[in-house]
């Protein structure tokens, strides 16, 4: 029994190349780490690997909550408030990792530096926090591309309508004005939209957020102070009412959520439409979508400073500060986001954080057009993405700042007064905080 | 060796003591004081930061938190009298029926054994605007060629919402007012026929006022059940769009735990208990008032 523990750990180290020291035979054995994982199918594939990692250290990883990450972000905030942090990995998030300063610990003494070193750099900035490296990213890197019909650009009616309307050739868009031209144009509701958007929560926040960079301005100052009542966000803010008024989108697009935009699309019923990696397989499966064959993906447009939109995020694991067994959480995590751990995510789809993964995941799509579609469209839109501000109040100043866009998109109120007061409500919660 | 002898009316008091201490006296405590604190969940150490009434002004001078109290009171007015209007109504029909009355009684109380969350779910699927149930209907039957906004324009959303509450406790108020319908002494209602009344002279006046104090008893639960509505509406609109369908529960639950401002929170919470509380004081003065007109003398 030992002797195959050790060959498989063997088999490991060779494939994997590094961090090798880590997975000493039998090294942590007798130690539980306890884990919160991320939960849903998509992710399970990875946890399966778990085993593995078990048998080659001698440690048993008890899983003791499985939810999604908002879920997951109520459950570590409750978990602060208690004081009961003393389990050791839990799945992290780039988006929500600046709420807990002090809930993870740095990694960076606990996990060899030639492991981190093969990480997408921009990926390990992300993840430092306060300089603290607060989680290591696996295979879920989230940066949106543009999705679209392609039958609709083949044909030479429509081509020609849309030339004498708007004086330039149709073409799938380069920018977001383009792409507003054109989401009009080829609108037909209540069948028929040119695109959607998220409406509601983070997720219009997000976007908002991307489309205020692409023009050229930021969302807050360095001091945290807001800044997005600027032209570059009226302007972003003023392409969501635009498209709303103009009935390009369906009516209840501010109710929308991720789930809403791809089945959207996946229903024939959208034209045009910026998401995520994870969708494209799902959009090209024939037996689970209307547009399957006839789905093109390009780089996500440009805004008026000619800066791509990239609000970007990954999944991650970190340990906890209050581990009492840093090191072998520290090398469960190390097993989790490695190469092969990678290897093993992003053959579904998912887009990879290593860089020698992203060589790998292209040249096992080679003999595929529409993979190798998908991996240029997004690793030309991964090239400039950009997290979110990092603040730990990005959550929170969102919730008040997506009421005002709603209620700008709805016509409740104009884009500047939406805008002044979502600024206003932002600097009394950071001033009421203390951040300046 | 000293043992210390409690009365036996303690001892025997005492585990319910302990129960109700730890379970609802402590808790609340703790949750009145952080009312008065900066309490973040994130910063424990905000537990320990006296801001006084702090919270209480700042929710007190929010627009944002009276609308919603005002939509909360506004839902529990519409919602309350609708459902019972028809729970009466299902009341007096079932009330007639001679042959499978239990199998009749059993069915309409499905609804209320469906969780809130899926009633929450159904009724966001039936009133989507691209692919619901509403929409398609409306479509299919050539009444409308767009796609009517539900969950988003205000007054289609309270009222998709005010919908699915009343679909789902509406025979709450039908089985409580039709206990109420088996308890009338037949004599009164005998003696109206004699006298001559006709049917809705006699329901007016002689079974209506034997049904006030049920009514007023549901009226006082479903009270209290709606003003802390939050699983239908977080699930259906989550209080949006544009805070259309924003009600006390869903800010309040934001804000305490995806904000993580708990102090803030239990703030607002505290306020809104007040409206309970007024609403339940309203509806027992109000069955007093019944029950004294009906000779059933103080409570």
């Amino acid at each position: 029994m030992k002797g195959r523990v050790a060959s498989s750990v063997l088999a490991l180290a060779a494939g994997l190349g590094f961090a090798t020291a880590a997975l000493a035979d039998g090294e942590y054995a007798g130690v539980t780490i306890e884990a919160k994982l991320i939960g849903g199918q998509q992710y399970e594939a990875l946890y399966a690997r778990i085993a593995d990692w078990e048998k080659a250290t001698g440690a048993k990883v008890n899983i003791i909550s499985q939810k999604n990450h908002f879920e997951l972000d109520k459950e570590y905030k409750a978990d602060i408030a208690a004081g009961t942090t003393s389990w050791c990995v839990g799945s992290n998030h780039s988006s929500f990792a600046p709420q807990y300063p002090d809930l993870f610990t740095d990694l960076t003494p606990l996990v060899p530096a030639e492991s981190v070193a093969g990480f997408v750099p921009a990926n390990i900035t992300a993840a430092t926090i306060n300089g603290k490296l607060t989680m290591l990213p696996r295979a879920q890197f989230d940066v949106s591309a543009l999705y679209y019909q392609k039958s609709l650009y083949a044909d030479p009616a429509k081509a020609e309508a849309f030339k004498t309307k708007f004086g330039y050739d149709l073409a799938v868009p380069e920018t977001w004005d383009q792409f507003r031209d054109q989401a009009e144009f080829f609108a037909a509701p209540p069948n028929f939209y040119g695109t959607q958007y998220a409406g509601k929560d983070e997720a219009i926040n997000g976007r908002f957020y991307e489309l205020v960079v692409a023009n050229g301005g930021k969302m807050f100052n360095d001091d945290m102070s807001p800044a997005f009542n600027s032209a570059a966000g009226k302007e972003a803010l003023q392409w969501f009412v635009d498209l709303y008024k103009a009935g390009a989108v369906p009516p209840g697009t501010t109710n929308y959520l991720w789930d809403d935009l791809g089945n959207g699309f996946a229903s024939g019923t959208i034209a045009l439409n910026l998401d995520w990696p994870g969708w494209s397989g799902f959009f090209n499966d024939p037996a689970a979508s209307k547009v399957a064959g006839n789905v093109g993906v390009a780089p996500a447009p440009k805004g008026s400073a000619g800066v791509r939109t990239g609000w970007s995020g990954f999944h991650g694991f970190s340990v906890t500060e209050g581990c009492a067994t840093k090191e072998a959480a520290a090398s469960l995590v190390d097993f989790l986001t490695n190469e092969d751990s990678q290897k093993l995510e992003s053959a579904a789809g998912p887009l990879p954080s290593r860089t020698a993964v992203w060589a790998y995941v292209k040249d096992q799509a080679k003999a595929d057009p529409y993979k190798t579609e998908v991996l240029a469209a997004f690793e030309e839109t991964a090239k400039t993405a950009f997290p979110v501000p990092p603040t730990p109040y990005w959550i929170e100043s969102g919730n008040l700042i997506f009421p005002e866009l709603q209620a700008a998109i709805l016509g409740d109120k104009t884009v500047d007064q939406a805008l002044q007061d979502a600024s206003d409500a932002v600097d009394s919660l950071m001033k009421e905080n203390g951040v300046y | 060796m000293f043992r210390a002898k409690l009365p036996p009316w303690l001892v025997l008091l005492l585990p319910a003591f302990i129960i109700i201490l730890a379970v609802v006296a402590i808790p609340l405590i703790l949750s009145l004081y952080s009312s008065f604190t900066p309490y973040h969940l994130t910063r424990p150490d905000t537990l320990w930061k006296w801001t006084g009434s702090f919270n209480y002004i700042k929710a007190a001078s929010d627009a944002n938190f009276w609308k919603a109290f005002g939509r909360t009171v506004l839902l529990l007015t519409i919602a309350l009298n609708t459902e019972m209007l028809l729970g009466l109504g299902l009341a007096l029909m079932v009330s007639k029926v001679t042959r499978g009355q239990r199998a009749l009684r059993t069915a309409m109380m499905f609804p209320m054994m469906f969780s809130p969350i899926l009633v929450g779910f159904q009724f966001k699927f039936i009133f989507n605007d691209n692919v619901g149930l509403v929409n398609n209907a409306l479509q299919s039957l050539g009444l409308t060629d767009v796609a009517i906004p539900w969950l988003v324009d205000g007054n289609l959303a309270m009222f998709a919402i005010i919908f699915a509450e009343v679909w789902t406790s509406t025979s709450v108020f039908a089985i409580l007012i039709l206990a109420g319908l088996f308890a009338i002494p037949q004599d009164p209602l005998e003696a109206a026929k004699v006298d001559g009344c006709t049917p809705w002279q006699s329901f007016r006046f002689v079974t209506l006022p034997f049904l006030m104090p049920f009514i007023y008893i549901a009226m006082a639960i479903r009270s209290l059940d709606v003003a802390r509505a939050y699983d239908i509406v977080q699930v259906m609109t989550n209080g949006g769009p544009a805070r259309r369908t924003e009600l006390l529960w869903t800010l309040i639950g934001r804000t305490g735990y995806v904000d993580a401002r708990m102090g803030y929170a239990n703030a607002m919470g505290y306020i809104a208990i007040l409206m309970s509380i007024g609403f339940t004081i309203y509806f027992f003065l109000k069955l007093q008032t019944a029950r004294r007109e009906l000779g059933m003398g103080e409570m």
